[in-house]
């Protein structure tokens, strides 16, 4: 049962020009006008199509408004409501959930006796609804669009019915014209009336069908409005696998058909009787005959092989449209309906390689985009760094990760065996640069340490030799001299390096090394200049001339530095600090690795650094113009942090072969992850000042807070392993821990201790008491169980050594010692060596001379442990006051009431 | 979702009371088939396949039996058999055993939405029991009808006179038949076919139709064939995990089905609408992971969580992630962008990072701030990406987003693990 609509069709169809489909004087009502989808799309059709919509429907919102750019629309309870206020209107817009889609028809049909279109937007409705809106419309002489489609659009009449095809930008791609589209997939409606434009060819009507089992408005009911439409010269029609709705169509106009899903179909084709009836013959290949046979061409148009006749072309990409429909075009005479507007060839308009080199058809440079979109890229690129989402950062880290099979700490990426293995300027880079310095980077960085070392005459040295007096630990000493180190004491280094970047920001500037960047563009004012420069105070001040030298004569390149004695005069110390800090930020800020924060704060860390270590060494070795008896044009112009740092413990300059071990010990130490206490020391500081408010975040507190969460269980006891292997070889005659022909026997050392150990135990257990206390250096909870256990980290550095000849006998005991404790029955099995025994055997090794010598006693080896310890963990530790600074929120660290205990 | 089979067919056709052959599960005893035979004289034994499988008994996938030992051997043979469909391979899980209905005529009864016709249709032919494409016209009637008014019996007596179908299986057919519509269009179903219908004289000769077999397909976007009870092991046939986790979050606000290309594919492509769909698929091919269609305006909550599943089943062992569309009319890119950067920030957070290169194709709404915001997440994870707009041919961006892919398998995987730092675990 249908109403009679238009002549020789056995169905109804009312739309008998494709320039009917969407007119200018439609009216329309919207259901569910305030939903989710149509709050974005009605407003832009509305004020694209002149105001079309004359009402829209949100039951139980009667008297809201949807607001658009050219006035409100007015929102009623349902349909009923609108008409009973007077409203009219000939076509409905339906976004109701699937649910109510039928009911949604039903009652624009039966409410309104103008009705002649309906538009569904809505996808997933039944099947089972689709029948009946079928038969709705068929017996009431409805016209109905969809469903799961964008709706229409008309690029002469400047009207949008429905969804959105054009997008949020119709004028951009609706270009009036002579071509009419018909397709399947409504992305691919808009997509195709864009790529259409590149070869000149405007549109007249777009028609998005849906791609549901009913098509309510099919390829046949737009081939008959086609022939009867004037202003349309030609078609494309975009069809996927499934339905006969293309099958012996007449079209009367020339097509360029697109199918697309031959791959597809191969993966959902039903299977069975059933499936094989609703599917067989409507395959991508079977579509691709209808329209060759429809076209008389015997192929598919390729620009390689453009197949065309004047009847049409069928193309499987639809890049390939407007080049086949030119080609179809030209076969009749006709030409196109403007310039071409664009190309679609590719073009990037975003890109960043992280510095890989990529082979040359893929590093393909990016292409200033098309109006308005180049200006907001150019918008987005005024924004340097990385922005990077706050979030609740209480026991997370953005900065390291244990891994807890290997028991492995990574900080931004790295392991701590392979920063183990890096210049230790590296290591001290790593955490404000998040990736591995380069050399000119790490020797700035020596500068910058160097300069802030000795601290002669300073608060802070007074601070910390008063601690150290005090008989307070290493790190208390260490924590006074940070203490003094307060936002004022950098204000002005801070100040600088925020001013350079501001200044180089959108300069051009990649490479802060390369001092041949043209600076003329830069202005600096001269309240500028002013703050650069030292004042009449600091005139006695020889660090700044010395740094610049010794930046000179280690061959570093910084165009910061350079810039700053572009003019006359005398840069400060502070400003040199800040020119050294902003050359190491600037790549990786640049390459968006870390944030403008991190770079503008620094300076900061580079003076803690320096202040800290030299604050581990006695006041009386601070001189004017020397440290620990080293002139400080040296130190400035040649040291590097591992020889600062063995300077720290021992008062002299390392050999190569003392440098390393130390490099290694440093490296191992740098952090265990967010839950050890110095970590959550240092992250707890930070979150109690408020990282949202960033300026307010002492820096120097954040230090204090990692060391004063450090002590004698933390960090101390890595004096334990060495106190075990002093008592163990506490009668051998050993000159030279690293000679591997050193005379002792080892394994009779540790066969002697393995089987006191083993009876201290079995005596311990016959008297009811507690076990001997755990050998330090012996033994994992995570690595044990097996015949013979390793510790990988132990395993690592030792084939490092191994490789390197290098030799250790603390190590070679511990070795012993393990095999022995099996051999004698102290052990069910081989314990591993830990990474802990490493370090004791390593920095024993380093100090075993001194205090065989007696320069050093007992407990300077402890200092000396407890200090190198404090110098790993001061790298974690800026990581972590970094990431939380950058990451965190206000008062983060907290922890919720209902999982706290009491405890009588 | 499709079923076939009389297992749990004869419960749906129970529901409209249309006669059915006896059947019994994989569970049935020996006194229980014993018992079928004694009644029945015979007994089919068909293995029991998930999802819509057809062909059987071309196969040589049905047994008969006449005792219990020949039934016990069927049961034995078929219980796990292996059936190859076209490009698919299905495996049994049980059998079930049919009781034989004696009769002389055959009927082949369909029911579908026709795209034709625009119009549910029925096809119907008194000479069925054998694949439907293998006869004449003149046998077969296919007829559109009224969704409204439904399946009549005026429109199967019309049927049966158009085909000449014998008399006598008239009257039943136009009694019985018109229920079957109840059961298509009352339960969700989008197709439905029975073959054969065996035509079972009565003690007065009179004929009923007894369905011996039966096929449907159900359509997911309908939630009335829920009404039906049945379990939903039933339609997991090929549904690997991660289609399984990431189709729970099918609604009507974007996401289409997902499913699996290859699951040893390298090109992670979440893809938006469907033509982008089709044309991704299509060009990316063994490439590609999965296909899926993300368009429809997902809200951010939504495609954060579908991007989350995605990473997790696939992310490690892609080379890129090609995140492609043409140019969206209304899904808002700024969101879509937003939650799969995020999904991935808390990825690489949680399961540590992996070597992927980034390349987007897209085009749409908030399409900068959406690139920017995914910029600053790749930038901050160390990928290195390539964002196009939706001025380059999408089919353009497919080809680069291969030839990457080219790359990274030769040396590109590598070099960025090593700058992830991923080169070495001890």
């Amino acid at each position: 049962m249908f109403k009679k609509g238009i002549e020789g069709f056995p169905y109804y169809l009312g739309v008998n020009s494709l320039a009917d489909v969407a007119r200018r004087e439609d009216r329309v009502c919207v259901l569910n006008i305030l939903g989710g989808e149509s709050r974005q799309v009605t407003p832009i059709s509305h004020a694209f199509s002149g105001g079309n919509v004359v009402f829209g429907t949100s039951p139980g919102r009667q008297g809201q408004v949807l607001t658009t750019a050219i006035g409100d629309i007015p929102v009623y309870d349902n349909v009923r409501a609108g008409l009973d206020a007077g409203l009219r209107f000939n076509t409905g817009v339906v976004y109701l959930p699937p649910s109510a889609v039928r009911d949604g028809v039903a009652e624009l049909i039966r409410v309104n006796p103008d009705l002649t279109k309906i538009v569904m937007i809505t996808e997933k409705s039944s099947v089972h609804d689709a029948r009946e809106i079928r038969a709705l419309g068929q017996t009431n002489g409805i016209d109905i669009f969809g469903a799961n489609c964008l709706g229409m659009a008309d690029s002469w009449n400047r009207v949008r019915i429905g969804g959105a095809l054009g997008g949020d930008n119709p004028e951009e791609v609706l270009l009036k014209g002579s071509i009419a589209i018909f397709s399947n997939s409504g992305g691919f409606t808009t997509t195709i009336a864009q790529y259409l434009a590149t070869e000149g060819w405007g549109t007249t009507t777009l028609i998005s069908s849906g791609k549901d089992v009913y098509i309510h408005y099919a390829a046949r009911d737009f081939a008959h409005a086609l022939k009867n439409d004037d202003r349309t010269r030609a078609a494309v029609l975009y069809a996927e696998p499934g339905g006969y709705y293309e099958q012996d169509v007449d079209f009367g106009k020339p097509v360029v058909a697109c199918v697309v899903g031959r791959w597809k179909s191969k993966l959902t084709r039903a299977v069975g009787h059933a499936g094989a009836m609703a599917g067989s013959g409507d395959r991508a290949e079977d579509k691709e005959r209808w329209f060759m046979e429809s076209f008389g061409v015997e192929g598919i148009f390729t620009p390689e092989e453009p197949v065309a006749s004047a009847r049409g072309a069928v193309v499987t990409n639809i890049a390939h449209i407007p080049a086949a429909l030119t080609a179809v075009m030209k076969l009749d005479g006709a030409t196109p309906d403007f310039e071409p507007r664009g190309s679609l060839a590719l073009k990037p308009w975003i890109a960043n390689d992280q510095g890989l080199k990529l082979p040359r058809h893929l590093a393909l440079p990016t292409i200033e985009a098309i109006a308005p979109y180049n200006r907001q890229i150019k918008a987005l690129g005024q924004q340097i760094g990385a922005v990077i989402p706050r979030q609740t950062m209480k026991d997370r880290s953005g900065a390291s990760l244990m891994d807890p099979k290997t028991q492995l700490t990574y900080v931004h990426g790295h392991s701590v065996l392979d920063l183990a293995l890096e210049p230790l300027e590296a290591n001290f880079a790593l955490p404000l640069v998040h990736e591995i310095a380069s050399e000119n980077d790490r020797a700035m960085l020596d500068i910058a340490v160097a300069a802030e070392m000795n601290l002669v005459g300073d608060a802070a040295l007074a601070a910390a030799d008063a601690a150290r007096e005090a008989g307070n630990s290493p790190n208390t000493v260490m924590a006074a001299a940070a203490s003094i180190i307060g936002p004022r004491r950098i204000d002005r280094a801070l100040r600088c390096s925020k001013t350079l970047i501001d200044l180089f920001a959108h300069s051009g500037l990649l490479d802060a090394r390369d001092e041949s960047f043209d600076t003329t563009a830069i202005k600096a004012d001269h309240k500028t200049w002013a703050m650069f420069m030292a004042t009449a105070a600091e005139a006695d001040d020889p660090r700044p001339e010395a740094m610049l030298k010794a930046a000179r004569d280690r061959g570093g390149r910084s165009l910061f530095l350079t810039f700053l004695q572009s003019r006359d005069g005398r840069p400060s110390r502070d400003a040199i600090l800040a020119a050294i800090s902003t050359t190491i930020a600037w790549g990786p800020l640049m390459r968006k690795r870390i944030s403008r924060l991190t770079a503008e704060t620094l300076p900061w860390y580079l003076r803690l650094y320096g202040v800290m270590i030299g604050a581990s060494i006695p006041a009386k070795y601070h001189q004017r113009g020397s440290l620990c008896g080293i002139p400080r044009e040296e130190r400035f112009g040649k040291w590097t942090m591992a020889e600062f740092l063995f300077l720290a413990l021992t008062g002299k300059k390392p050999t190569e072969t003392e440098a390393r071990p130390l490099q290694i010990l440093i490296g191992l130490l740098i952090s265990n992850g967010p839950g050890s206490i110095s970590a959550q020391g240092a992250k707890g500081a930070v979150s109690a000042d408020g990282p949202q408010t960033p300026d307010r975040v002492q820096i120097n507190k954040a230090m204090v807070g990692f060391l004063t969460h450090c002590g004698y269980s933390h960090g101390g006891n890595g004096f334990e392993g060495m106190a075990f292997l002093l008592e163990q070889f506490k009668h051998v005659v050993l000159k030279d821990p690293a000679d591997p022909n050193h005379g002792v026997d080892l394994k009779a050392m540790t066969t002697r201790f393995a089987e006191a150990y083993r009876e201290d135990k079995s005596h311990a257990k016959e008297a009811g008491l507690a076990e001997p206390r755990a050998l330090p250096g012996v033994h994992h909870p995570i690595f044990k169980g097996k015949p013979i256990n390793h510790d990988p980290r132990e395993r690592f550095i030792a084939e490092f050594i191994g490789k390197r000849g290098d030799y250790n006998v603390f190590h070679a005991f511990y070795r012993e010692l393990v095999k022995a404790l099996y051999d004698v029955g102290a052990s069910p099995y081989v314990f591993c060596v830990n990474v802990d025994a490493v370090i004791a055997a390593l920095l024993l090794a380093l100090l075993w001379k001194d205090y065989r010598a007696g320069i050093l006693a007992d407990k300077d080896l402890e200092t000396a442990a407890f200090n190198l310890f404090l110098y790993g963990r001061m790298i974690g530790a800026a990581a972590e006051i970094d990431d939380h600074l950058n990451r965190g929120r206000n008062m983060d660290t907290r922890t919720p009431l209902e999982q706290c205990g009491f405890v009588v | 979702m499709e079923m076939t089979g009389l297992q749990y067919g004869s419960r749906l056709l129970k529901y409209v009371d249309f006669p059915c052959a006896e059947v019994l599960g994989p569970e049935a005893t020996e006194d229980e088939i014993n018992a079928l035979l004694a009644r029945c004289g015979s007994v089919f034994v068909k293995p029991i396949f998930k999802g819509g499988v057809g062909k059987k008994g071309r196969s040589g996938l049905v047994g008969r039996a006449n005792d219990l030992k020949a039934a016990l051997r069927e049961k034995e043979r078929l219980y796990f058999a292996e059936h190859r469909v076209a490009h698919r391979v299905v495996k049994a899980q049980g059998v079930t055993f049919e009781g034989a209905v004696p009769a002389t005529i055959e009927v082949y009864f369909s029911v579908m939405d026709s795209t034709q016709y625009r119009a549910p249709a029925m096809t119907l032919t008194h000479m069925g029991g054998v694949d439907i494409e293998e006869l004449e016209q003149k046998h077969i009637a296919q007829v559109p009808f009224e969704a409204l008014t439904g399946l009549k019996a005026f429109v199967v007596a019309n049927a049966l006179s158009d085909i000449d179908a014998p008399k006598e299986i008239i009257s039943p057919l136009v009694q019985h038949l018109p229920k079957l519509w109840e059961l298509m269009h009352h339960y969700g179903l989008t197709t439905l076919e029975l073959n054969p219908i065996r035509m079972q004289p009565g003690p007065a000769g009179r004929l009923t139709p007894v369905a011996c077999d039966f096929k449907c397909g159900f359509d997911r976007d309908d939630p009335r064939w829920q009404r039906l009870g049945l379990p939903d092991y039933l339609f997991a046939a090929d549904t690997s995990d991660f289609e399984h986790e990431v189709n729970q979050l099918r609604t009507h606000q974007g996401q289409s089905d997902v499913f699996v290309i290859n699951d040893t594919g390298t090109i992670l492509a979440p893809t938006f609408g469907g033509g982008a769909n089709s044309l991704v698929t299509e060009v990316l091919g063994e490439a590609a992971i999965i296909s899926s269609d993300f368009g429809g305006n997902p809200p951010y909550e939504k495609m954060k969580e579908v991007a989350r599943i995605c990473y997790k089943h696939w992310l490690k062992q892609a080379n890129v992630l090609f995140i492609i569309g043409g140019k969206s009319n209304n899904t808002d890119i700024y969101e879509t962008f937003r939650a799969m950067g995020d999904a991935l920030r808390e990825h690489f957070s949680q399961q540590g990072p992996t070597p992927i290169y980034v390349v987007v194709g897209r085009g749409g709404p908030s399409l900068v701030r959406g690139m920017g915001a995914l910029a600053e997440v790749c930038d901050s994870l160390n990928l290195p990406y390539r964002f196009f707009g939706f001025d380059s041919a999408i089919s353009e961006v497919v080809n680069y987003a291969k030839k990457i892919d080219a790359w990274m398998r030769a040396e590109g995987r590598a070099v960025i693990a090593e700058k992830l730092g991923l080169k070495r675990s001890p």
